[in-house]
């Protein structure tokens, strides 16, 4: 129920967006009860609220959706299975007792420093955008340079228009939805700057939120300074070297009174972190077993705080078997632990989950570092997997069976992603 | 005259780059596409390129100072602009449910209309007075 809490759960889920949604049905799937969502935001739904373009639930749904509508098929279930939801709710700790069970301390806006106890909690607190301070653009500091995602927020949700001429740093699929949303809402946009010679975005983005409306996107280029001393007043943009530095004699002015960063995105883990919980630093997220358990027993992780997914449909998927664990593991239910290390080789920037267990069959999660096509990945002596292309923006999920890990008799698994070799084809 | 128009594939992230040869509005041939989508992709485009449009809307008496709506068919590329400003001079009161129709045959077209991409509540006056008065769409972005 919307808004109630009571002192006693099985699963707490942290966050309300599609991963906790998707965890907290998961939960209940398997037959666990007492199941409680908490939410920062006035209400449930997360990010998905503020993306208000449509291209969510084509796998789930099997429909294309908005954000906003895949958000309230996910609430009108969580509601439905009679799952208590706590918006307005902040997770200031976790305290585990020597009997494993958690006590979550929550500073909640309608009913005060509250204390919950729980046998499992799942982590979906989701993901936050890099600054300007992670990429370190020189010049004066004014007003008017915010990331893509909090001009959406403002857009959408507030009804505010951060500025009029936009100029967008970085090609990554928010801020290129940001630049056609602004141009609906009749603001000019001066350019996007992707540092990189290819665009982080989607091809499709890039076509219908860029080329649609003449938007120019510069490749290969990056803004050297900002100018203005209140409000930013312009930009100074560079065409970059292969080393990527800018290269100032070839430098032009844009003049603009809105700069957006769009440049990535972080797995938002202090809390994890505060409690202990060993992290991958590749992904920013914590490390996690089969059951998508992080070092600490009991305290599962999904979605965009595990790692950056592409769809929300693939973290749904994740979010439901995080909290079928979770569930489990409230219900007492112990699996064997994970026997075998996924390590990433070749061409692999990382692969979640980091361990496998042969009991049953797993989706293994991974990214590759560079672009390569016609392509295989080559999982230890296991198996190998043809694949047409391979993008670094793309995800690569592959299943693996359990009677090939069966016969596996190592403890370290490696990943590689190789070229193929003369005369292998892909089908 | 054979003219040749070039796309971008948006069927995956390969992006082949497609050449679409035409003798006025008659396609000859379509080349450069490494499957039968770029093919589709690049006719379509041709004849009758469609775009699905969102944006959001005011709305009085919710939570939110705005409603994300959506336009329940695709319409026509050149139309994009014109039917956003059409949209925006839409403005709805709380409540609103899911999928409800605000605007019926929007454009002219039929069955293409204007739906509430989620529900509102409503939801009590003193709390929305003071939001709405201050939170009109600001001005940012102007220099003083």
């Amino acid at each position: 129920m919307l808004g109630r809490v009571e002192k006693k759960y099985g699963v707490v889920v942290v966050g309300g967006g599609p991963a906790g949604m998707g965890a907290a049905l998961g939960a209940r799937d398997c037959g666990e009860e007492k199941v409680l969502i908490l939410d920062r935001e006035p209400e449930a739904g997360g990010i998905l609220l503020q993306c208000i373009h449509s291209g969510f639930g084509m796998h789930y749904f099997r429909e294309e959706l908005t954000g906003p509508e895949y958000a309230e098929r996910f609430l009108q279930k969580v509601i439905d299975h009679d799952i208590d939801v706590l918006p307005g709710s902040y997770v200031s700790g976790v305290a585990v007792d020597s009997g494993g069970s958690k006590k979550v301390r929550i500073m909640s806006e309608s009913h005060g420093l509250i204390t919950v106890e729980t046998k499992s909690v799942v982590l979906a607190m989701g993901c936050r955008e890099r600054t300007r301070g992670a990429v370190r653009i020189p010049g004066t500091r004014p007003s008017g340079i915010l990331t893509a995602g909090l001009a959406q927020k403002f857009v959408n949700l507030k009804g505010y228009l951060p500025g009029k001429r936009i100029a967008i740093l970085g090609s990554g699929d928010i801020g290129l939805i940001m630049a056609r949303r602004l141009t609906l809402e009749g603001c000019r946009v001066e350019g996007v700057f992707e540092l990189m010679p290819y665009s982080n975005g989607l091809t499709r983005n890039v076509v219908q939120c860029l080329e649609d409306f003449d938007i120019p996107l510069h490749l290969s280029t990056t803004v050297a300074y900002v100018h203005g001393r209140d409000r930013i007043e312009k930009i100074t943009v560079a065409p970059v070297n292969p080393d990527l530095k800018p290269d100032m004699s070839r430098a032009w002015d844009v003049p603009c009174d809105t700069l957006l960063i769009s440049v990535g995105l972080i797995p938002e883990n202090e809390l994890t972190q505060n409690l202990g919980i060993g992290l991958d630093v590749v992904t920013g997220g914590p490390l996690v077993s089969s059951t998508l358990e992080t070092s600490m027993p009991g305290m599962f992780a999904c979605g965009n705080v595990l790692h950056v997914h592409d769809l929300v449909d693939y973290v749904t998927r994740e979010a439901m078997l995080a909290g079928r664990f979770a569930g489990e593991w409230s219900k007492g239910v112990r699996r064997p632990k994970d026997n075998i290390r996924l390590v990433p080789g070749d061409n692999v920037r990382y692969c979640v989950p980091h361990t496998l267990s042969p009991e049953r069959e797993h989706t293994i999660h991974l990214r590759c570092k560079a672009a390569m096509k016609p392509c295989k990945i080559r999982v230890g002596s296991l198996m190998e997997k043809k694949l047409r292309f391979v993008f670094p923006a793309e995800m690569i999920m592959f299943k693996i069976k359990p009677d090939l890990l069966d016969k596996f008799h190592g403890d370290t698994l490696r990943i590689d992603i190789l070229p193929l070799e003369k005369g292998e084809r892909v089908d | 005259m054979i003219e040749i128009k070039k796309y971008i594939c948006i069927g995956c992230p390969v992006g082949c780059p497609l050449q679409l040869e035409h003798e006025k509005d008659r396609i000859r041939e379509v080349t450069g596409n490494e499957c039968n989508r770029g093919a589709k992709y690049a006719r379509q485009e041709f004849t009758d390129p469609r775009r699905s449009i969102s944006t959001t809307v005011q709305i009085s008496g919710a939570l939110r100072q705005r409603l994300p709506v959506k336009v329940s068919g695709a319409i026509h590329k050149d139309q994009i602009l014109e039917a956003a400003r059409k949209i925006h001079e839409l403005k709805v009161m709380a409540p609103v449910e899911i999928g409800q129709v605000l605007f019926k045959d929007f454009l002219g077209e039929k069955g293409i209309d204007v739906v509430a991409c989620r529900s509102m509540k409503r939801i009590a006056e003193a709390m929305t007075a003071c939001r709405t008065k201050k939170h009109r769409r600001s001005k940012a972005g102007k220099p003083e």
